[in-house]
């Protein structure tokens, strides 16, 4: 287990750092650049700009800096918000679309599971299609539809939630939950479409086989063939879809994050590249390869736990 | 598994959170008791809090707010004393003497001339690079100093005394009391600036002199301020709190105000406005006023084709501005025959190309006219490219642009690109057509006819080079009397306009969404509200201003 988590972890430095470079040459790449726009600058000044970033030296001098500085947890200062760091914007970003991400994809795992066995269970049934018709609304219908739909509904109609925006730091939960239900439900939609697809597909093929068969025999209770046995085989598929899932959207939706005035990172994400702010971009970037990372070396190890075939060696 | 227990746990969970919601102004932002708190909405996040590197329309805002400069602008928009109580002004125009009232800082600490010495010398400092020092390159030596060849100290001004500023100019600025109220002009702590250096916005060590101070920043969520109790007219201040909300999408925004959540925001849709304007939704609410800003076409005449004016006069004539500002725009926008908006001060009575009273069949005609003399026929017909922004509004307006080409003769391809991309590619000349914006730093016709002078540079994007309109230019910066001043700006305008050197589309509308609620806002064309002077219905300052 251990020479296994070692392992994976030499191997993630080199993919990371290719991640790093072609991020890196890819921005650089991009025409235009962050100091460019309607109000055009002086050529002394713009030197001054240039020089003020160290983006007067020639661009492999940058790379090496620009590395040198990540390997010291140093990520630069943002390029286009001129009092704030790279570290910062994260920092300020990612804990608020983390809350989001991860109330959504925990809603999404419980009810997209339930709903998959059910659909399992019960397969050509009326749940199962009414699980599955839900599924199948649920992926279809985008989140750019449902969010302002919602909001609709329960903002601007029925007045019980707010259309957007985000509770002051020092608000009590007790009135702070109003302003998560709408971007968590939005976000959770689609995921738990997709999880009860992948669960109700791994149980049908699970129930049919060999030990399941092998535990009715024996005459054990339904409940404990289906929760107990069925269910860890059925949901391996699912472990492995989960990793890169959760990494995308704990990273924040820019949709969602419009819709709601919400203070992710996933805004500052696109609004970054769009305005060429480099070092916000590769930061990000890092952060998303990094997460995905590890959430599939999570995975791997569940993987392990879950299924007694697979041997982390 | 039970079917129907699951429906009544969802059931029961519904009922809970709606009955738990149903609380009046339940989504409001949380406001200490007895405190009044102005939810504004602004157009977007600042890039910087430093009035010294500030560039958007966002930050200008927020910084009105927390700072006063010599002279600010008063509900109305126009130019009233600020932390100088009177000026005069040589008689050449070129000695500008301010007399400063006993101010502090935020943090108490004395606010001197020599703060305002400070913060314009740092201004032009070529260390700080700010993007719009060169609004200020009418002060001596200015210029030379940001571009490296002069130290600081050599800067045309000097505070004699504390209470004094002096501002040396190199031609007379009738305009200079406009100028003053932009954020270049703020003062900054130097006390702060010396100890923490580039660093001293963050805001938790926020000192500024005006009626408000900065006590948090998020990305994204808010900018939270509250009163300064040292600002020198503290008692003539009504609202205690104020948020800043940067908008993300128009129409979220338009649900936030209609719900009470946001008192006010400036980025609604312009095609909105005649549908909210209707009885049965928030006639109240939508403020639309003349705006310092144009839309236009810029040639260049690197292009063999746009170097013979009568292809820029056909393919300008050939446009139909009233259906554009009609039926595309909605919401007020005027047709733009000429560069300069109508309600910049200081401006004579504009002079539209002869051909602007025409009808657009005439004009058309007159277009396919010119078009063939220059060359150009069924056969052979014109073809050239239009670079344009690929934000909302100009995909909605060029489309009609074209088909107007088109039913002249011309065929332009459009090429949408992201705002940055297309602004480094007009300044780098690498267009044919551009869709061009440029929004008044002040309220002067200088401000838009600067662009065309053939000193400009890469902002002179049509690379207009005419010795008549340069010398016409110069003439206005040396004059003094208003009057005339105003007549030699409309002779430029007019002849750049019949040279077609640029093809003007519209003149913008400033739009608002204000809660009735809110007292004290007051339309004007520099779309400039300071919070300050605003307050809510029912309430009233200690000692209310005016």
């Amino acid at each position: 287990m251990l020479r296994f988590l070692l392992r994976r972890l030499l191997i993630a430095i080199p993919t990371m750092f290719i991640v790093v470079t072609l991020a890196f040459f890819m921005m650089r790449a991009a025409p235009g650049s962050p100091f460019v726009n309607e109000r055009h600058l002086s050529p002394e000044v713009e030197a001054n700009v240039m020089a003020k970033y160290g983006m007067d030296r020639p661009l492999v001098v940058q790379y090496a800096n620009y590395v040198g500085g990540v390997l010291h947890g140093d990520l630069g200062p943002s390029l286009k918000y001129k009092d704030k760091t790279v570290l910062r914007i994260i920092s300020e970003g990612f804990p608020n679309s983390l809350l989001i991400g991860g109330m959504a994809m925990g809603i999404a795992v419980i009810l997209g599971v339930s709903l998959g066995v059910i659909g399992a269970l019960r397969q050509n049934g009326p749940a199962d299609y009414t699980a599955m018709g839900v599924a199948v609304l649920g992926v279809c219908i985008p989140t750019f539809v449902t969010a302002p739909m919602l909001v609709l509904l329960f903002a601007s109609n029925l007045g019980v939630l707010p259309t957007g925006g985000w509770p002051t730091a020092t608000q009590p939960f007790s009135s702070a939950w109003r302003y998560f239900v709408l971007p968590v439900v939005v976000l959770s939609l689609p995921q738990i479409a997709i999880i009860s697809r992948l669960t109700r597909a791994g149980m049908i093929e699970v129930l049919r086989s060999n030990y399941v068969r092998t535990a009715r025999a024996k005459g054990l209770p339904e409940h404990s063939i289906v929760l107990r046995h069925a269910l860890r085989g059925a949901i391996l598929p699912l472990v492995s879809y989960l990793g890169p899932a959760t990494a995308g959207v704990i990273t924040g939706s820019l949709v969602v994050e419009r819709i709601f005035s919400l203070p992710g990172i996933g805004k500052a994400f696109v609004a970054s590249a769009l305005m060429r702010d480099y070092t916000v971009v590769m930061g990000v970037v890092i952060l998303y390869a990094g997460l995905i990372l590890f959430l599939n070396l999570v995975a791997d190890v569940l993987y392990a736990a879950l299924d007694p075939r697979v041997r982390l060696s | 598994m039970k079917a129907w227990r699951t429906w009544a746990l969802a059931g029961a969970a519904l009922g809970g959170l709606l009955a738990a919601g149903c609380q009046p102004g339940a989504s409001r932002a949380a406001c200490d008791a007895g405190k009044l708190c102005y939810e504004r909405g602004n157009v977007s996040d600042p890039l910087t809090l430093d009035p010294a590197k500030s560039t958007t329309i966002g930050e200008q805002h927020i910084l009105g707010d927390m700072f006063t400069p010599l002279v600010q602008y008063n509900a109305a928009s126009e130019p009233v004393p600020g932390i100088a109580t009177s000026w005069d002004t040589s008689a050449d125009g070129l000695t500008w003497t301010f007399h400063l009232r006993e101010s502090k800082w935020s943090d108490g600490a004395p606010l001197t001339s020599a703060d305002f010495l400070f913060s314009l010398r740092r201004l032009m400092d070529p260390k700080l690079a700010s993007e719009y020092a060169y609004l200020l390159y009418f002060i001596v030596n200015a210029e030379a100093i940001n571009g490296g060849k002069m130290p600081l100290t050599a800067l045309g001004v000097e505070a004699p005394d504390p209470r004094t500023l002096v501002i040396h100019l190199t031609h007379p600025i009738p305009y200079l009391l406009r100028v003053a109220t932009h954020s270049t002009m703020y003062p900054v702590p130097k006390h702060i600036i010396d100890k923490y250096g580039e660093k001293w916005t963050d805001p938790n060590r926020w000192v500024s002199n005006g009626a408000y101070i900065i006590k948090s920043w998020t990305l994204g969520d808010r900018i939270h301020a509250v009163r300064n109790p040292n600002f020198y007219d503290a008692k003539s201040v009504c609202i205690d709190e104020v948020n800043f909300h940067p908008g993300s999408d128009a129409i979220a925004v338009e649900r936030s105000v209609r719900r009470g959540e946001l008192d006010s925001a400036n980025d609604i849709q312009s095609n909105r406005i005649s549908y909210l304007r209707q009885p049965d939704q928030i006639p109240d609410y939508v403020h639309v006023g003349t705006w310092l800003g144009t839309t236009f076409i810029g040639f260049n005449p690197a292009i063999p084709a746009f170097k013979d004016v009568r292809v820029r006069q056909a393919l300008t004539m050939a446009i139909d501005r009233d259906f554009i500002t009609q039926k595309l725009m909605r919401g007020g926008q005027k047709p733009a025959y000429t560069f300069v908006p109508p309600g910049v001060a200081s401006f004579g009575q504009p002079k539209p190309p002869h051909w602007a009273g025409w009808s657009l069949e005439r004009r058309q005609a007159e277009a396919r006219r010119l078009l063939t003399e220059a060359g150009y026929t069924k056969d052979r017909p014109l073809k050239f490219e239009l670079k344009m922004r690929n934000t909302n509004d100009p995909q909605l307006i060029y489309p009609a642009v074209q088909a107007d080409w088109r039913a002249v003769g011309a065929k332009a391809s459009l090429f949408p690109e992201e705002s940055q991309i297309a602004y480094s590619d007009y300044s780098a000349r690498n267009f044919q057509a551009a869709d061009i914006a440029w929004i008044a730093d002040y309220n002067d016709p200088m401000t838009f006819l600067y662009l065309m002078k053939s000193t400009t540079g890469p902002q002179n994007y049509s690379d207009y080079k005419n010795p008549a309109y340069d010398a016409l230019m110069d003439k206005a910066d040396h004059e003094v009397d208003l009057v005339k001043r105003g007549q030699y700006l409309v002779e430029a305008e007019h002849m750049a306009m019949e040279d077609a050197t640029v093809s003007p589309l519209y003149f913008y509308v400033s739009k608002n969404l204000v809660s009735p609620k809110l007292t004290g806002w007051k339309d004007s064309l520099s779309d400039w509200h300071l919070t300050r002077y605003m307050c809510f219905a029912g309430h009233k300052a200690a000692e209310p201003f005016d």
